[in-house]
């Protein structure tokens, strides 16, 4: 039974793949007639100039069919333009007097002829150039490519959306007629608790039905408990067990998951800022006498940092000041921070700005999680989680586009006035859709100092933390963050394309998280999944300074994502194996624990790449935190894998535990 | 409930017709950034090769404010395209040192309004000593965005109707199965088969067990199969 909002969910995604191809197929034809003739356009005025230079040749007396060191000339502009198959000299009389590359006339080539007249008129000849047509094509696809990401974001944003919608509180009438139509298919007789708004009389038929088979299964109990008849009793338990007969459903999951559109649309604001905040700090100056790079990556560091230090203390804060309040102060602190970002014109401002909107980040992010353990336990814990990190993660990969693209067309300051936005259209939805009074408990287990310190000591998990969790976010911090963006800036791209390059990245981790994480449960190999992946996310940073800058930022990206989608899960896994082993205030203290190494990794990722980036430049940087990845997961394996391979009797599963790590 | 429904609908409607306008939208400024690539990597040409001469005369130790042949370079390469306004030799403070527009020699660039490209002159170690400014027709840039924008318009804006139309549609068509399947599940011998054979097996479980306790079971009201219970 998919129900109405499954159904129409569903329905939204295959229209929108159609509608998404159709707009694809409409932006390949808008670039065939509008670039193809822009690079033949390209082609005469390349011919126009080759033209010139002959005629001016001719004019200094030099004979049309014996000029000189014109194939070379020619030679050498194909070399700076690959667009074009063929250039030629042809005299008047039809005579090829001079050739570079051989084009494939059987494809019917665009062809740019520019005939060469002398001072009276009279035709010398011509240059004709002749475009490869499959460059063409390939500029053609590498747009459509670009459009592609863009229907896969477009497609994504409607989902949240249609989360939004579901997830209100409007609709709990049709949630209730849902849920009831499900445990019939289902073939549960069970109770169904929850609202039913202006559902009641739809569902009173089906209600009164559960609820005689209830009373009539409790009579026979309570008779059955009289007489001591156990084998009645047994029976009816048996009854109870296979229909859930007397029993009681609730939506339990549904409220913890009810923080996920707030928290996407929270999500995305920051992630809007990711392609252009280097630059937009660059822009700023800096402090006195502060390299660009360093300028750049300060905001960054500083971010991270806050984030990271805030992380711990904010847990009991959140619980204290309750779970909405808590999300509802801190978008509405980013809000401020964003506010003042895009109205900033001084770096010490902009800094400033920035440290507000990460108090603010840090205590929506403790807050949203807090509400998803707070009204989650067992199973339905691990599944709100990974919805939980899925709109983290869906907000990583729509976010740099769009702000890309924002910042492209409107400037930086209104990209931060959208980020405002967002935030303050989070807080309102988190109002909207969180309870007011979440269930929190105070003084329950926080990751308090003590804790920390007494999990420091567990067995193998420091190697585990600084050898993998703390250089896997260094580096992802550094490339993702200051190194990437920086780079792509230099080479000319726009904000809008170093937005591209950043969703590759999540797109990977989406797609490959669940992936080997169920591989490293299956195979009962997590420790290697971990060092695998630390390895193959270095090494494909350590390529780098071995080719042309682009073409290695995507393998290293590429790498990264893999790299990182092969060992995120399974470092939870381990972690949480730790905490379980430790348990009580010491398990509590070693997830904090993870999770403060993680961020200062963080936050020390655009730091030192900042700093790197000055002195050795991007290549060699990038290659240097490629081998700190590298050393870190080799770290590992020598000295903690065993410790956690001795432990893999009493592990979680790794496909369940990766709750926070986006 | 009808009204929620009716309402989730509509909202269904306009989250997958805005969804398409996105797509649309940013598809058409991906064009826009491709279609600007290709026409700047056009003029990109005519800047390269004054920087190339330019790069070869200082290397010969001829400052840039020495290179006063490079005017006639410049009127010539500004000739070949009609699309280029001026063409200026700058120092590395922007200051037009020499030109294809005379009127243009001795101007600031940073206080150039208007579509330009740039590219570096640099000595033999790197260091930039100068640049070569190229100013361009901006109606070179807004004829290709106008048909790119008419183009996708004409693709976008039947396909965002039908998207909505169609999400209305399934969405009625989801809402009428549903209201069937209420309508259904207010009567036992209706619902769906795993309930039935649920309802079945507790009725004659419950049957079976009334008997055995005798006339205090049948007090609890077990009916036969197939009826109420």
């Amino acid at each position: 039974m998919i129900g109405l909002r499954g159904g129409i969910s569903i329905a939204i995604v295959l229209i929108l793949c159609s509608a998404l191809a159709v707009i694809g197929w409409g932006a390949e034809r808008a670039a065939q007639r509008t670039i193809a003739p822009e690079i033949l356009a390209k082609a005469n005025t390349v011919g126009r100039a080759a033209a010139d230079l002959v005629l001016r040749a001719s004019s200094i007396g030099v004979p049309f069919d014996r000029l000189v060191g014109v194939q070379g000339y020619f030679d050498d502009l194909r070399a700076a333009n690959t667009e074009f198959a063929e250039i030629s000299l042809v005299s008047a009389g039809g005579a090829e007097l001079a050739r570079s590359g051989n084009a494939d006339k059987a494809r019917d080539p665009p062809v740019a002829r520019v005939p060469i007249n002398d001072a009276g008129g009279r035709r010398l000849g011509e240059v004709v150039i002749v475009v490869d047509p499959s460059v063409v094509s390939a500029q053609v696809g590498a747009v459509l490519v670009d459009v592609a990401f863009i229907g896969v974001v477009a497609l994504l944003v409607a989902l949240e959306l249609v989360a939004l919608v579901v997830g209100a509180r409007g609709l709990e009438s049709l949630v209730a007629v849902e849920r009831r139509l499900r445990a019939l298919k289902r073939g549960t007789l069970a109770r169904q608790d929850g609202g039913l708004g202006a559902a009641e009389n739809l569902v009173s038929p089906i209600d009164r039905h559960m609820q005689v088979l209830a009373s009539r299964h409790d009579r026979l109990r309570a008779e059955a408990e009289a007489r001591g008849d156990d084998a009645t009793l047994e029976r009816l338990r048996e009854i109870a067990a296979r229909t859930g007969l007397g029993q009681a459903q609730s939506a339990g999951s549904e409220a913890a998951m009810a923080v996920r559109p707030a928290l996407f649309l929270f999500m995305l604001a920051e992630e809007l800022t990711r392609p252009f905040l280097p630059r937009f700090a660059q822009s700023l100056g800096g402090f006195g006498g502060m390299s660009p790079d360093l300028a750049a990556s300060l905001p960054i560091v500083a971010f991270m940092a806050v984030v990271a230090l805030c992380q711990v203390p904010f847990a009991g804060l959140s619980e204290r000041l309750g779970r909405r309040p808590g999300f509802i102060g801190g978008a509405l602190l980013a809000a401020a921070g964003y506010a003042l970002s895009a109205v900033s014109t001084h770096y010490g401002v902009f800094v400033g700005a920035r440290i507000a909107t990460a108090v603010g980040y840090a205590l929506v992010f403790v807050s949203a999680q807090g509400h998803v353990v707070d009204l989650s336990s067992g199973a339905a814990r691990s599944a709100a989680l990974a919805v939980f990190v899925r709109a983290i993660m869906v907000a990583s990969l729509c976010g740099p586009p769009i702000g890309g693209v924002i910042a492209d067309r409107l400037g930086a300051s209104v990209a931060f006035g959208v980020s405002g936005g967002l935030a303050l259209l989070a807080l309102l939805v988190a109002r909207l859709t969180l309870p007011a009074a979440a269930a929190h408990r105070p003084g329950s287990d926080g990751a308090v100092l003590s804790n920390l310190k007494a999990a420091a000591g567990a067995p193998g998990l420091m190697s585990l933390l600084f050898g993998c969790a703390f250089p896997a976010k260094f580096l992802f911090a550094a490339l993702c963050f200051l190194l990437v963006p920086l780079e792509l800036q230099r080479e000319g791209y726009s904000s809008a394309a170093i937005g591209r390059f950043q969703m590759i990245y999540p797109v990977i981790m989406v797609l490959g998280v669940p992936f080997f994480a169920a591989l490293a449960d299956r195979f009962d190999a997590r420790s290697a999944f971990v060092v695998t992946g630390g390895v193959v996310a270095g090494l494909g940073a350590m390529a780098v300074p071995f080719g042309p800058p682009v073409a290695l930022i995507v393998v290293a990206l590429v790498a990264l994502g893999w790299g990182q989608a092969m060992s995120i899960a399974s470092q939870s896994a381990l972690v949480a194996d730790t905490a379980a082993a430790l348990g009580g205030g010491r398990a509590a203290g070693a997830l904090g624990l993870f999770r403060l190494v993680e961020r200062s990794g963080n936050a020390a990722g655009p730091a030192s790449a900042g700093v790197l980036l000055s002195s050795i430049g991007f290549a060699s940087a990038t290659g240097l935190l490629g081998a700190v990845a590298v050393a870190g997961a080799v770290l590992f394996a020598l000295s903690g894998r065993k410790v956690f391979a001795d432990q893999s009797r009493r592990h979680a599963s790794a496909a369940a535990s990766e709750g926070s790590s986006a | 409930m009808r009204r929620t429904t009716l309402g989730l609908i509509a909202v269904f409607a306009l989250i997958a017709a805005a969804c398409v306008a996105f797509g649309a939208y940013f598809s058409y400024v991906t064009l826009l950034n491709a279609h600007r690539s290709v026409v700047e990597a056009r003029f990109g040409i005519a800047a390269q090769r004054v920087v190339d001469v330019a790069e070869q005369a200082a290397s010969l130790g001829i400052a840039l404010p020495a290179q006063q042949a490079l005017t006639g370079m410049l009127e010539r390469e500004a000739r070949i395209e009609q699309a280029i306004r001026s063409l200026d030799l700058t120092d590395e403070h922007g200051i037009v040192l020499f030109s294809s527009d005379p009127a243009r020699i001795g101007r600031d660039t940073a206080h150039d309004d208007g579509r330009d490209l740039a590219r570096p002159v640099r000595n033999d170690i790197g260091e930039p000593i100068g640049r070569v400014v190229l100013r361009y027709d901006p109606k070179v840039l807004a004829n290709g965005a106008a048909a790119l924008g008419d183009d996708l318009e004409r693709i976008a804006l039947p396909t965002l109707l039908w998207a909505g139309a169609a999400t209305l549609v399934i969405g009625l068509l989801l809402a009428a199965a549903l209201r069937r399947a209420v309508r259904r599940a207010a009567e036992p011998r209706l619902w769906p088969p795993a309930a039935r054979a649920a309802l079945a097996s507790v009725e004659a479980a419950h049957r079976a067990l009334s008997e055995r306790a005798g006339p205090v079971g049948a007090a609890a009201g077990v009916r036969r199969p197939g009826g109420e219970p």
